[in-house]
């Protein structure tokens, strides 16, 4: 019962992770089209910075997080202009054709990079995690790792902020109209380019953010970002674009299943785990488990 | 009368190179080859496939898990010819029945599925270590391995044989249906093509020949491990020659094969640069992309060269 409960909460807090990931990726494909394949390479980007200025530099986490969330800020904005905006005029096939071959050959440089440079000039051994220390949290006979909570605590704000966002207020309005009827949106006269860059920006900054909490409890790799775009992915297809609740409950799926595999049957074997998942899915039911589906 | 010309220069060519050219070339070959394959769905069906390295690594482990087998060795010389049929067999039968799922999806969605194929044959390589070896590779008896020269005539061969497919699709009806359903998919259907049966005849005969070079990749290397016959790039460099050389057109990708390659070996093996390979194929694959998305041979600049204008006009 107490095993049970502990692999229930860490699938859980990966899971919210998963979810995060997943609905940056697919608050990004629903309204402007592009598919980010570096989506999980940021992410891992993301956790590399915030070692770097957390443990490298020695500054307060909290610090960090704000550094952070100004470099990708910077990067966002870079992003969106050189990459996006170029796309957004194309036809709906050249868009699909240029957005992904655009995106992967982004992302398959940053994470050589990342990868050539952390070994080179940072440590020779390429994984990265956090050393900040968390403390046990006991709940009578349950304890539970306290980075997980912190991860799980972090997650359940960011989709309230990110729910109240697209619900409550005029640009989430606007976003979900622009993935309802693109030509409608325009036909109202909103500017698409402003919000693309909003949505790409917020996206940006939440998945690197994410990366910073991720290796609070997970070490990553430099080369684990396009295996995570595909578990970002993998969560879209099995809970329908946009669908923020169904979203959650995909992601701590994926990750319960994740992680009753590597305790199960070894580690080695958790990576399958997504993709199996994916492709299972695609034969039953390919418009998602939830939801509508995408188009 | 070019291609036959082209074709001539090169089958004479290994008289002057030296040994590390002829394996420059064979291994541009091998490219060519998936970088066809790739554009049998690319530029045919509008499909854009980044498994295609899936079917190279398959056909390269199923020929080196058998040549390792006891009884297949005792065969002899007509082991080889067995093994390789069989790869490319169970290829055929690998694509034929990956088909089903993944052309239940379409655009990304279709993309991000076949690069969960290569990731998921990556995981298999690795973890089921009695078969493949793991990480650390699997070895080709050396009895079996490949002359040089044989093997840079199979692959320039093999190599012939996938632009004359696509010369084929360029021509014929099948093509045609093809063209047709990458051009309005609903409308195919309405015409009374059925375009499932389309994609699955399309994703099958892209995946023999890309096999059939793993095949050879396998026997001219003597070994291969999960990030060569099965990395990232196996799936990227087709899909970024294909679309600099432009896509749809038969002699693209012998373009887009010849530049990468050519600019590949004057920076990583003459100048030594110290960058990592795939940073610089990334932002090539980004540039292209972004700026030249129609790629070279249908580019209108280049076209208007007399000479580029009859090449993309094969």
């Amino acid at each position: 019962m107490t095993r049970a409960l502990e692999l229930v909460v860490s699938g859980v807090s990966l899971g919210g992770i998963y979810a995060l990931l997943a609905f940056a990726f697919s608050l990004t494909i629903s309204t402007t089209r592009i598919l980010n394949v570096a989506h999980g390479v940021l992410f891992v980007w993301g956790g590399a910075v915030f070692v770097i200025f957390s443990q490298k530099l020695g500054l307060h986490p909290v610090l960090s997080i704000v550094l952070l969330s100004v470099v990708f800020f910077l990067f966002a904005v870079a992003f969106e202009r050189g990459i996006v905006r170029p796309l957004l005029g194309r036809s709906a096939h050249r868009l699909l054709v240029g957005s992904i071959m655009a995106t992967f050959g982004l992302g398959l440089s940053m994470e050589s990079t990342l990868g050539y440079a952390w070994v080179t000039y940072v440590d020779p051994y390429p994984v990265f995690s956090s050393s900040l220390a968390m403390f046990p949290v006991t709940l009578g006979t349950v304890a539970l790792s306290g980075s997980r909570l912190v991860i799980l605590g972090f997650v359940l704000v960011t989709v309230t902020a990110f729910h109240l966002f697209l619900q409550k207020t005029f640009l989430g309005k606007a976003a979900r109209a622009m993935a309802q009827s693109f030509d409608g949106f325009l036909v109202i006269g909103l500017n698409p380019y402003r919000l693309s860059l909003i949505l790409f920006t917020l996206a940006i900054i939440a998945t690197a953010i994410s990366g910073a909490f991720y290796v609070l409890a997970v070490p990553l790799n430099p080369y684990d970002g396009l295996p995570l775009t595909l578990k970002a992915f993998t969560v879209v297809v099995l809970a329908g674009v946009g669908n923020l609740p169904a979203t959650l409950v995909a992601g701590a799926v994926l990750g319960i299943a994740e992680v009753s595999t590597s305790q199960f049957l070894g580690t080695i074997w958790a990576p399958a785990v997504s993709l199996t998942v994916l492709f299972l899915v695609l034969v039953v039911k390919p418009t998602g488990l939830f939801g509508k589906g995408l188009q | 009368m070019i291609a036959l010309i082209g074709v001539l220069v090169l089958a004479l060519l290994p008289l002057v190179l030296s040994s590390t050219f002829v394996l420059v070339m064979f291994l541009s070959f091998v490219w060519l080859v998936l970088t066809a394959n790739y554009d049998v769905l690319d530029g045919f069906l509008g499909q854009i496939n980044l498994g295609q390295g899936a079917f190279f690594g398959l056909g390269a482990y199923v020929v080196t898990i058998l040549l390792n087998v006891g009884t297949v060795q005792t065969l002899g010389r007509f082991a080889v010819v067995l093994a390789t049929l069989v790869a490319l067999a169970v290829t055929a039968l690998f694509a034929a029945v990956m088909a089903f799922p993944l052309f239940r999806l379409r655009g990304f969605y279709f993309a991000i599925g076949t690069l969960i194929l290569i990731f998921l044959l990556q995981v298999f390589a690795l973890n089921l270590t009695a078969l493949t070896g793991g990480a650390y590779g699997a070895y080709v008896p050396p009895a079996f391995f490949m002359n040089a020269l044989v093997g840079y005539y199979l692959a320039l061969g093999l190599a012939v044989l996938s632009l004359a497919l696509n010369y084929y699709l360029a021509r014929s009806t099948l093509g045609l249906a093809f063209r047709c359903i990458k051009g309005d998919e609903d409308a195919a259907r309405s015409l009374g093509l059925d375009p499932m049966k389309y994609k699955i005849t399309a994703l099958v005969i892209a995946s023999v020949p890309s096999a059939a070079a793993g095949v050879l990749f396998a026997l001219n290397s003597g070994f291969i491990d999960p990030g060569i016959a099965l990395g990232v790039e196996r799936s990227l460099l087709p899909s970024l020659m294909a679309l600099l050389g432009g896509t749809g057109v038969v002699l693209g990708p012998v373009f887009g094969t010849a530049i990468v390659r050519i600019i590949e070996t004057v920076v990583f093996h003459y100048l030594r640069l110290p960058v990592p390979s795939m940073l610089f194929f990334g932002i090539t694959l980004l540039v292209v992309a972004l700026f030249i998305p129609e790629g070279l041979l249908k580019s209108p600049r280049i076209t208007r060269v007399k000479l580029f204008g009859k090449l993309a006009s094969y």
